[in-house]
């Protein structure tokens, strides 16, 4: 039985395996499940060498799908295709034999000895991933497990039609710049410097950008690049919205210490620091009304809760300001009474004056 | 001799003798040669106004009579249709396609309108030398 460590594993080099440029067109459930129905007969050591009608034969019998042996044969060439379009199956016509075979006797489609309780953990996942919806994330999410579960035999229906129904997460509409996410991945993952046109919101200038990308990180709905930025002379990043046309290029990426990014980030609530200033203790006044939410939602893990007799709090964070710091602090208006450092109060002030 | 296939990209010099619409990139490719450029529309025009550019634009190397004609164009519209802003604060990337200039070190120029008015996408003396040239994958 897989562990869920095992399943989650499963389910992300699925995932990444798969997120290619050129990705295929999706395979119905039908084929999947044609798919083991073939694997199967190849697998019987009982009744070797099945032809094109004994599988039609199996695929009326167990699957009470009436099919055709051209398709099986399309079936056998889609198998016998490289990851992720088919298998990579060894299926070989042996003509002595009038019929088919896997020149390899231990192959078979797929090596996971998945449970019922496996099967179930990852079609909860997959209803999960669904709801949570993030473009094409979810669609590509889905295709992979497709072949997880057909391996099992496992019926899958597509995207939208058994997605948690008791479940509703946020769902923003799509946004701009985020059908780049897949060469952004790309570039990060297989460390591939871009090229791009950013234009900034501020100062209304548009430049051209050679960044050596190494994460992507989504906050509130917003997505970013992060990257060694050769304008920059330093680590930057861009919001999707805002890059138009990236290109890889076939040039050296640059390596450089993203410890410090990585630090700041995990101390801040947000991206984009608050310019000159370090990690540092911040401590908010709140309202009774407002403690019962930031008692339920800890803003960062840094938070503690100093409670008041008559339920207001002292909120003490270890953070790293933001501007979406900043911008909280002023959508809570009233609630938050004092805040410390002084001169967090007034830049906040800063922002609506 | 034979055009090597592939695309080679040049992050254009920041002193085009024109800032709006400003030069980002060019992409010396081997079927087509790409202009990136970058327009923020003006306070100065009701609305921002508007932008459109000429078929008739062309390529012209230096010291060379050779024309290498607009072929296509993203992001912004082909005359005599334009693209109308709504506001003073729209900005508008574009790319514009010409037939392919050589993959050599080269000087260009861009001419929407020989001897226009300030108002037409004329550039002048790009320059670009081919060691500055990043290839483009895929």
């Amino acid at each position: 039985m897989l562990t869920q460590c095992q399943i989650k594993r499963v389910l992300l080099s699925a995932w990444w395996g798969l997120r290619e440029k050129n990705y295929p067109m999706p395979i119905n459930k039908n084929a999947y499940q044609r798919y083991v129905v073939i694997d199967s007969l190849l697998r019987n050591k009982m009744r070797p060498y099945p032809t094109l009608e004994q599988i039609v034969a199996a695929c009326w019998e167990r699957l009470e799908i009436e099919t055709k042996p051209n398709t099986i044969a399309k079936d056998i060439e889609r198998m016998r295709r490289l990851p992720p379009v088919g298998f990579d199956a060894p299926i070989h016509y042996d003509r002595y034999h009038r019929g088919y075979t896997y020149t390899d006797p231990d192959f078979r489609i797929g090596n996971l000895d998945l449970t019922d309780e496996d099967i179930a953990s990852i079609r909860e996942s997959l209803a999960l991933v669904q709801s949570i919806g993030a473009g094409r994330i979810d669609e590509k999410f889905g295709h992979a497990m497709q072949k997880v579960l057909a391996t099992v035999a496992e019926a899958y229906e597509q995207p939208g039609q058994n997605a948690a129904p008791y479940l509703q997460t946020m769902s923003a509409p799509p946004s701009r710049g985020f059908a780049h996410f897949e060469l952004f991945s790309q570039a990060c993952r297989a460390q591939i410097p871009l090229s791009f046109v950013h234009y900034s919101y501020r100062k209304r200038t548009f430049s051209a950008v050679f960044l050596h990308p190494f994460l992507i990180k989504e906050f509130d709905n917003k997505w970013y690049l992060f990257g060694y930025s050769e304008k920059h002379g330093g680590v930057r990043h861009f919001g999707f919205d805002r890059i138009y046309s990236p290109q890889l290029l076939k040039r050296p990426f640059l390596k450089f210490d993203t410890t410090a990014t990585f630090e700041t980030l995990a101390h801040s609530y947000g991206v984009f620091p608050i310019p000159g200033k370090k990690k540092q203790r911040v401590t908010l006044k709140v309202s009774s009304l407002i403690t019962h939410y930031f008692e339920a939602y800890p803003l960062h893990e840094s938070q503690l809760m100093k409670k008041n007799p008559d339920g207001s709090a002292t909120l003490i964070f270890e953070i790293v300001p933001t501007i979406e710091f900043a911008r909280l602090i002023l959508w809570h208006g009233y609630h938050i009474e004092q805040i410390q450092p002084k001169w967090l109060a007034a830049f906040t002030q800063e922002l609506i004056s | 001799m034979k055009k090597p296939a592939k695309d080679l990209l040049f992050h254009a010099k920041a002193t085009s003798n024109k800032e709006n619409p400003t030069l980002l990139r060019v992409v010396l490719g081997a079927q087509t040669t790409r202009l990136d450029f970058g327009y923020c529309a003006p306070f100065y025009y009701d609305k921002g106004g508007w932008i459109t550019i000429s078929p008739q634009t062309y390529l012209q190397l230096k010291g060379d009579t050779k024309q290498y004609a607009l072929l296509d164009a993203t992001g912004i519209s082909q005359a005599p249709a334009k693209l109308n802003f709504e506001s003073t604060k729209d900005y508008q990337f574009f790319s514009l396609f010409f037939e392919a200039l050589p993959q050599t070190n080269l000087v260009f120029d861009m001419i929407e309108k020989r001897d226009g008015t300030p108002n037409d996408f004329n550039y002048y003396d790009i320059e670009l030398k081919l060691a500055d040239g990043v290839e483009v994958l895929g």
